[in-house]
Order: C-alpha cells, then structure tokens, then sequence
C-alpha cells in the first residue's frame, strides 16, 4: 500500500472511532433541562481538556503563532454565530436556540478536525513507523470528541445513530487533512501552531459562550462546576496516559 | 535571596494589591455591574490560564500525583464551599442584605485565597520565574476580586479604608499558604506533583464554581467570553514565553 494510501484509510479510521462517543447517549432519552446543564458541562470540561492539550502541542510549534490562531478562532466562532442568526432572536424560540447550538458545536468540532489532521499527517512525515501509534493514540483521543458532540446533540432531541453519524462527520477532515500535511510536511508545519490555536480559541470561546452559561441556567452551580472540573482532569489525564 | 523569602515577598505583594481594588471607591464612584463582572471574567481568564500553565509543569513531573491532586483540589473547593453554607452565595447583593451575608463574603474570599497560596508556593518550587510570574497573575486577579468585596462592604456602611484593609485581611490565608505549600514540597518534592495539581484543581474550580456564574450575571456571555478568553491566552502566552 503506498504511503499516502496508508495515511488516508488510517485517518478513515481515526474518524470511524469518534462515533463510538455517541454509543454512552444510548441510555439518555429525556431532555429535562438538567440533563441538558450536565450533558453541557461534560462537553465544555471535554472540550476545555482537549484545548490545553492542543495549546500545549501548539506552543512547541510557536507561542505567538498559537495565540494569533487562538484569536483567529475566535473571531470564527463570532462570525459563524452570525451567520446562523442573533442568539438573542433565537430565545424567542428553544427549538432555534437549540439547533443554533447543535449546528455550531458540529462546525467548531469538524473545524478542530482540520487542525488535527495536520498534525497527525506532520507526525507521520517524522517517522513511519509510529504510523500504527499515532493512528491508535488519534482513534482513542476521538471517541470524547463524538462524546463532547453527543453530548449536545443528544439532550435535544437527536436520535444516537444522528449522533454518531455528525461525529463521524465532524472527524472527517483528518484524513482529508493528514495526506497534504504527510506529502509537504515543511509546508505544513509552519501552518500548524495557527490551526492548533485556532482549534483550541474556538472550542474554549464555544464552551465560555454557549455551554457553560446554559449550564448554569439549568442546574445549580456547586455540581455543574464540579463536573466540569472533574471531566476537565480527566480528560487531560487520558490525552496524557496513551 | 532564599527562596523562601522570594514566596514570602510576592505572595505578600499579591495579597496587598487588593488595596487598588477600593479605588474606584475612594472617589466616591459607584461601579456598574457590568463593570465588575468583566473584571471577574479577566480574574477567570487569569486563573484558567495559571490553572494550564501548572498543570503542564505538573504532568512534566508524574501525570497520576497530578491528577490525583487535582480531583483532592476540586473536591476541596466543592467540599468548603458546601460546609461554609456558600456554594451558592450571590456576589450581587450590593446593597441591603444581613450582616451575615458580610461574613460569609469574607470567608468565601479567604477560602480563595488559601488555594491561590498553595499555587503561588507550588509554582515557585518549580522555578522561581515561574513561581514570581504565578504571584503576579494573582495579584491582579486580587484587585476586581477586592473590588466586588469593597463593594459589597462600603454599600453596607463600612468606611472605605476599612474595606480596603479587609478586602487585603481576607488575601492573608494566601500569604501563609504560600509559604507553608513552599516549605514542605522544598522538604519532600515528591509531594511537588500533588500540590501543583491541587492547585490546579482548586483554582479551575474555583472558577467554574464561583468566577464564572457570577460574572454571567453581571455582563452578558459574550463579552464574558470575551474577555475571559483574551485573558487566557495572555497567560498562556506570557507562561510559554517565560519557559
């Protein structure tokens, strides 16, 4: 199989694992407005946990340059906000405020993708043979990203094989993503602590933005805090045990 | 210098910067809310972006001790909170109110403190660039945290000098922390780990359980956001820069 091959079907099956996320929502029917608070604090603490693994990565590239992606991601998130329509129109109706939220957490979690697909397709151009290890480390650090997704989609309302689906969906840029990056690895190593950054501005402005403040509406502070910090640590922990 | 003395210098300095935080006060000005709440949307940033930069030197050393020392901090914070009868308390009730209500603004303020302490002592043991630029972060999260504090108290009556030297009473856990986290991670660093992850734990939480809710009340989540997100950043930048 040739090596471009080779990191093309490994991506595929990166993305593949961010649908199993979907599968703990399963269990969740209900959307009572404190499984959405808690399913909100599992997705930022998710979500909060990847950024400074990103950031981290990120500034080992280039602390500026992740900062100026950081801002960048920012300003993304507030022009697609834009575009999908004043979040103070939207109270007028839960229903639109609810698919405002769906829509954009799709789009910021598919727009982290790309980042990640870069740096996956630059640790491959390092080395072969950690092929195999990274695809491994890459399929596993996607399954909370398809939970962090799940977690918004499915308090309201969408059924878990939607989940799943717009998880795979939002993991889709890997692969197309790695190859580029593998074949002009010098070209895109310059790019990637701007993407990282990006990525990591725009899910932590999201989580600030949108999750946390619904949260709060929802559900007392004292436990969404908790679950948030909680979920946070954990999911540096695993980003740092594989 | 011993090191010991640079922790007590900074961690002194930073807990008496809250005397600018009664300078709005002084003039006789009365602050908007919304005000306040991008001032605790920057301390959020602040403390997010200490919370990263601990971290990052704790998983260098050894990833469990440090999430070990995380949850005890998060479950410290939750734990006091709870016990204290103030997981709940609204920071916004600048006027009227009991003179319970003072008290148990102080001790929630002291109880922030402590764990500030135990991150400015942890950090310094980590190198003391470190340990002075965490200081620092803290000493100007301190000056909104003063402010909302010297608001509170000034609207019940109490002289602004006076707040102004409670609002710095209520950073001395910090100093104390400070010093005692330092002194026994220098006499058994394995324990370094474990503290820096506290400190973290404590400090997220603290954020997410106090900072946050509030500041989403007093200004809208976007400007929120905003400012707690620039915030972040800033820190972050200033720590890899640093390093």
């Amino acid at each position: 199989m040739s090596p471009v091959l080779t990191v093309f079907v490994f991506g595929l099956i990166t993305a593949a694992a961010t649908g199993l996320g979907a599968l703990p929502f399963a269990l969740l029917r209900g959307m009572s407005a404190r499984a959405i608070a808690f399913a909100n604090a599992i997705a930022g603490g998710l979500m909060l946990g990847a950024s400074f693994g990103i950031v981290a990565e990120g500034t080992e590239y280039g602390a500026w340059q992740t900062l100026a992606g950081g801002l960048l991601g920012v300003v993304f998130i507030l022009i697609t906000q834009r575009w999908l329509g004043d979040p103070d129109a939207a109270i007028a109706s839960a229903a639109t405020a609810d698919t405002r939220r769906m829509s954009l957490i799709v789009i910021v979690m598919t727009v982290h993708s790309f980042a990640e697909g870069v740096a996956v397709g630059v640790a491959f151009g390092g080395g072969p043979t950690l092929a195999l290890a990274i695809t491994l480390a890459i399929a596993v650090h996607n399954v909370p990203e398809g939970l962090a997704i799940s977690a918004v989609l499915r308090p309201r309302g969408a059924t878990v094989l939607a989940c799943a689906g717009w998880s795979i969906f939002s993991s889709l840029p890997q692969p197309i993503m790695a190859v580029p990056a593998f074949l002009f690895v010098d070209a895109f190593r310059a790019a990637l602590p701007y993407g990282l950054g990006f990525a990591a501005g725009a899910m932590v402005f999201m989580v600030l933005e949108e999750l946390l403040p619904e949260a709060y509406d929802r559900a007392s502070r004292a436990p969404v805090a908790v679950v948030v910090s909680l979920t946070l640590v954990g999911m540096m922990l695993f980003q740092q045990m594989l | 210098m011993d090191l010991t003395l640079v922790v007590l210098l900074f961690a002194s300095l930073s807990a008496a910067t809250a005397v600018f935080g009664a300078g709005p006060f002084a003039f006789g000005q009365r602050l908007p809310l919304s005000r306040i709440g991008l001032a605790n949307a920057v301390a959020s940033g602040m403390m997010l972006g200490a919370a990263y930069g601990l971290l990052v030197a704790g998983f260098a050393r050894s990833v469990t001790a440090v999430a070990g020392g995380a949850v005890l901090g998060i479950l410290f914070v939750a734990w006091t909170h709870a016990a204290s009868g103030t997981e709940d308390l609204d920071l916004n009730r600048l006027e009227g109110g009991s003179e319970a209500y003072g008290y148990q603004v102080l001790l929630v303020n002291s109880l922030h403190s402590a764990s500030e302490g135990v991150a400015i002592g942890g950090a310094m043991a980590v190198s003391e660039t470190f340990g002075i630029f965490m200081a620092l972060a803290i000493a100007v999260h301190n000056v909104p945290e003063a402010t909302v504090l010297c608001a509170i108290l000034t609207g019940r009556g109490v002289r602004v000098a006076s707040a102004a030297g409670l609002a710095v009473a209520a950073n001395v856990s910090q100093v104390l922390l400070a010093v005692v986290a330092y002194a026994i991670v220098q006499a058994a660093p394995g324990i370094l780990p474990w503290a820096l992850g506290f400190a973290m734990g404590a400090l997220v939480q603290l954020v997410m359980s106090e900072l946050l809710p509030e500041s989403y009340r007093q200004a809208g989540p976007r400007s929120i956001a905003l400012a707690t997100v620039v915030a972040m950043g800033i820190v972050v930048l200033l720590q890899s820069v640093a390093a």
